[in-house]
């Protein structure tokens, strides 16, 4: 009898160990936390860059992507002839420099989708403002010329407290308030141009600017701000539930009213 | 509420006055820490309750063959299968507030969170609960005294009523950990827990998914813990009479077991889906980012379970007379299944470093690179899935000769089936190679819907051809070799310990995330660890929980003995055909 007991515990414990000994001989990947970064205004572009460096291969799990050349372009290495990305940024869109390019590529992936890829899954709104600029410093640094500094960070972070206007283009968080009452603006800044389309450019994610305010009423359009869960645009019903339902906390009441009146005007 | 903008206006200042998710406050736990103490008592927890809850839905199928097919060994085996879930009632009850005093003593914040949500759903659950216990009270102790006609049906009926509170118990459960997974989109870090619409967060993107994935799993491991139990029995047993009725207890669980468990892989990919549905960065993590590694563990695990129910298989076709004549297919099904292993666990676009790259020659190995990506993976588990389908289907024709004129015909077109069956999945594994991902992705679904349709149309025609079948002989039950029955404490364990895999796999695509991107994990066990730490903590649950149950089972047992030393001859398993073929209903 107690053979057969003996017998059943090794069986039992040396599948166990197995299965241990198994998953621990593979790779040992971990997720790390992405480190609260602090710097001063006169942080290096070193600094930046390495601060950058360590998000990219670890907490920020861009290798995920970047770097297998199938789901997603290739950053470290050349991409369809056009280099590093520190090398091509400053040319992807006309009219943005490789810094602002980059900054707003993470903040808005889905106005910046390279041409045969998926876009990014990228989550902004996981990162600080020092996270985002320190990953663009660490992406110029791949090819190009290191143009971050502190007064980015600074401004973003004086955006988010509400004190100024923000960096051109806005970084970090999608719904980082300030004063403005400029109804273009504060659809700039608050992203509405990443998912709705204005003056004829834009994805098409969320119903079209230009023409809204012959299709709902300015009653419509408040209510689908700030409760835009509650009932779809027609044709976007697909679309219910992606639209952040914050901005009844973000905005003012005359930011609000600014925005309304503006794309009720549009017909 | 009506809509107006006025209300709305109040509501949102108020929501922002009442300000929102604040860092939460974490209790200290002594070495090792409030996270693997939370994670212990969560996954046993999770084991305990996936065994109350799997063992109910097939000890009520048992008692229906009982009463409809008029069978009273079906009867006591479901009594049986009932009273090891008795006692392990309470155990699933104990740390079940284990779980709950952790986590409101170590994770105050995140609980608070949740409660504020989930209130009236948490009453609903204690509610529940306690239907759920006396209910199976009911069914148990009433089993002698409800044991004819109407009474029997009543009592059937309790069991049913068992199951219902049970799925219930469980689908309230999970709403919150799926919320935690997948929170809906309007909910965001600011927003107060009491502007959190309840069914929104209730029926969130990944409840339904975890619900159909858990149903499924738990009759997977309860039939495997089962059939461990019968292992256990059939070793110490002392007579024939009882090693003839725990090898057929034995088979039973595990024919469950591994029944479940070839459908549990659609149940397992409609999850995946939507998570990738939900969040693309979650599925990315969790398939292709430092998660990547796990599933070439779990492809190890499955193939270490294929491996193990097929060998239980043909080593009890030994005793079924006739069986000598399927008996030379074994060594190729074991070559199909070994080769699907290998596929299946080959790894592909890994994370790796630079220096791993330039060991590699690239971001995939230049020939084993070919075999780890989808189409090769989704191709070789559908072939063992038909091997293994193949091996039940051998074992239950084993001892049948046919009497149907058109016997022969029927067996040619289920052979036709089977390959096409594996044309198909050959097929699209191979044309997947040429089509971009997104069409790919589509395939798997053709490769399921053919290994499904296969199965369904295979089984149908076999309940036909054997229909009025004579036997070789009565299956020599009790007649099995040792080794077999080790052959089942191994499926038992590798199904917990493949539980605990997915558990940390589940839990651990939120990364530092308490509440994805809503409530961040500020604590000093924020990050997630490796898979070798995993590994560590996930076999400690498993010797916690199997250590566990065999003490309650020993237990169980000291009441037991004299009724089984005076078992009628009534009781013993079926000798016959009907045995093999009554997991398919025939």
């Amino acid at each position: 009898m107690w053979q057969t007991n003996l017998k059943i515990l090794l069986v039992v414990l040396g599948t166990i160990g197995l299965y241990t000994w198994v998953a621990s001989a593979i790779p040992q990947v971990a997720s790390e936390v992405p480190e609260e970064l602090m710097f001063s205004n006169d942080v290096t572009a070193n600094d930046l860059v390495m601060a950058g460096e360590q998000l990219f291969a670890g907490a920020g799990t861009c290798t995920a992507c970047h770097g297998l050349g199938t789901r997603a372009p290739n950053l470290l290495t050349d991409h369809a002839g056009e280099g590093t990305i520190g090398q091509r940024c400053g040319t992807r869109v006309s009219g943005l420099d490789c810094k602002a390019y980059l900054q707003a590529s993470m903040t808005e992936p889905a106005a910046f989708v390279v041409e045969g890829f998926p876009e990014m899954v990228f989550q902004a709104r996981a990162f600080s403002d020092a996270q985002i600029w320190s990953l663009v410093a660490f992406l110029q640094s791949q090819g190009g010329e290191v143009t971050v500094t502190g007064d980015d960070m600074e401004r973003a972070a004086d955006a988010a407290d509400g004190t100024s206007a923000p960096a051109e283009p806005s970084g970090g968080s999608p719904v980082a308030a300030s004063q403005t009452t400029d109804a273009r603006v504060l659809l700039q800044e608050n992203l509405c141009l990443g998912c709705h389309a204005i003056d004829g450019a834009g994805p098409p994610l969320g119903p079209n600017f230009d023409d809204i305010g012959g299709a709902r009423t300015a009653e419509q359009i408040r209510k689908g701000i700030l409760d835009p869960s509650a009932d779809a645009a027609p044709g976007f019903d697909a679309m219910l539930g992606v639209m952040p339902a914050t901005f009844g906390q973000s905005l003012s009441a005359t930011q609000l009213e600014a925005i309304v009146t503006f794309l009720a005007a549009r017909k | 509420m009506a809509l107006t903008p006025a209300g709305l206006l109040a509501q949102a200042a108020e929501a922002a006055n009442q300000s929102t998710v604040s860092i939460p406050a974490y209790g200290s736990f002594p070495a090792p820490g409030s996270r693997v103490a939370i994670w212990v008592a969560a996954q046993v927890h999770l084991f305990f309750a996936a065994f109350v809850l799997g063992v109910p839905m097939f000890a009520v199928v048992a008692e229906a063959i009982g009463i409809f097919g008029n069978d009273s060994k079906y009867d006591k085996l479901a009594k049986e299968f009932t009273r090891l879930l008795l006692v392990s009632y309470s155990a699933t009850a104990i740390w079940g507030a284990i779980l709950s005093f952790g986590l409101i003593t170590l994770y105050p914040g995140l609980w608070n969170y949740l409660a504020r949500i989930f209130a009236p759903s948490m009453w609903v659950y204690v509610g529940l609960f306690f239907f759920e216990s006396f209910t199976l009270y009911l069914y148990y102790y009433g089993w002698e005294r409800w044991h004819d006609g109407r009474a029997k049906l009543m009592h059937w009926s309790l069991g049913i009523l068992l199951n219902v509170w049970g799925t219930a118990v469980m689908f309230i459960a999970n709403s919150w950990l799926t919320f935690m997974m997948s929170p809906p989109a309007e909910v965001v870090p600011d927003t107060a827990p009491e502007m959190v619409r309840f069914w929104s967060a209730f029926a969130n993107a990944t409840w339904m998914p975890i619900n159909v994935h858990r149903m499924i799993a738990n009759v997977v491991f309860g039939g495997a813990i089962v059939g461990a139990y019968a292992a256990y029995r059939f070793l110490t047993s002392k007579t024939d009479e009882e090693r003839a009725h725990y090898d057929w207890m034995g088979y039973v669980g595990n024919m469950i077991a591994i029944g479940a468990l070839i459908i549990l892989p659609f149940a397992g990919y409609y999850l995946g889906r939507e998570i990738y549905e939900y969040n693309q960065q979650m599925g990315i993590t969790m398939m292709g980012g430092f998660m990547s590694w796990l599933w070439i563990i779990q492809a190890f695990l499955i193939g270490v379970l294929f491996l193990a129910g097929n060998y239980y298989l043909w080593v009890g076709m030994g005793r079924i007379p006739g069986a000598e004549r399927y008996m030379p297919y074994t060594k190729w099904m074991l070559v199909v299944l070994v080769l699907g292993v290998i596929v299946w666990a080959t790894p592909h676009t890994m994370i790796a470093n630079r220096d791993e790259l330039a060991a590699m020659g690239g971001t995939h190995h230049p020939f084993l690179g070919v075999l780890g990506v989808m189409s090769a993976k989704n191709t070789a588990v559908n072939l063992m899935i038909l091997t293994t389908f193949l091996s039940f289907l051998l074992y239950r024709r084993a001892n049948k000769r046919t009497v149907v004129s058109w016997a022969r015909t029927g067996t040619m077109i289920q052979t036709v089936i089977f390959v096409l069956a594996a044309a198909i999945v050959l097929f699209y594994g191979v044309y997947g190679y040429f089509v971009t991902a997104i069409v790919r992705i589509g395939f798997s679904v053709y490769q399921v819907l053919a290994v499904l349709a296969a199965i369904g149309g295979v089984v149908t025609l076999d309940i036909m051809i054997m229909r009025g079948a004579e036997s070789y002989g009565a299956i020599r039950w009790g007649q099995m070799p040792p080794r077999s029955q080790y052959a089942l404490f191994i499926l038992a364990v590798t199904f917990t310990w493949l539980m605990g895999l997915m558990g940390f796999a589940r839990s651990g695509i939120r990364q530092h995330w308490h509440i994805w991107e809503v409530m961040r994990d500020t604590s000093e066990f924020a990050a997630t660890p490796p898979l070798g730490y995993a590994a560590q903590v996930i076999s400690w649950c498993v010797v916690i929980f199997l250590g566990l149950v065999g003490f309650i089972f020993w237990v169980g047992s000291l009441a037991e003995k004299p009724i089984m030393s005076h078992r009628r001859q009534d009781s013993l398993p079926p000798t016959d055909s009907r045995l093999a073929s009554a997991p398919t209903g025939n």
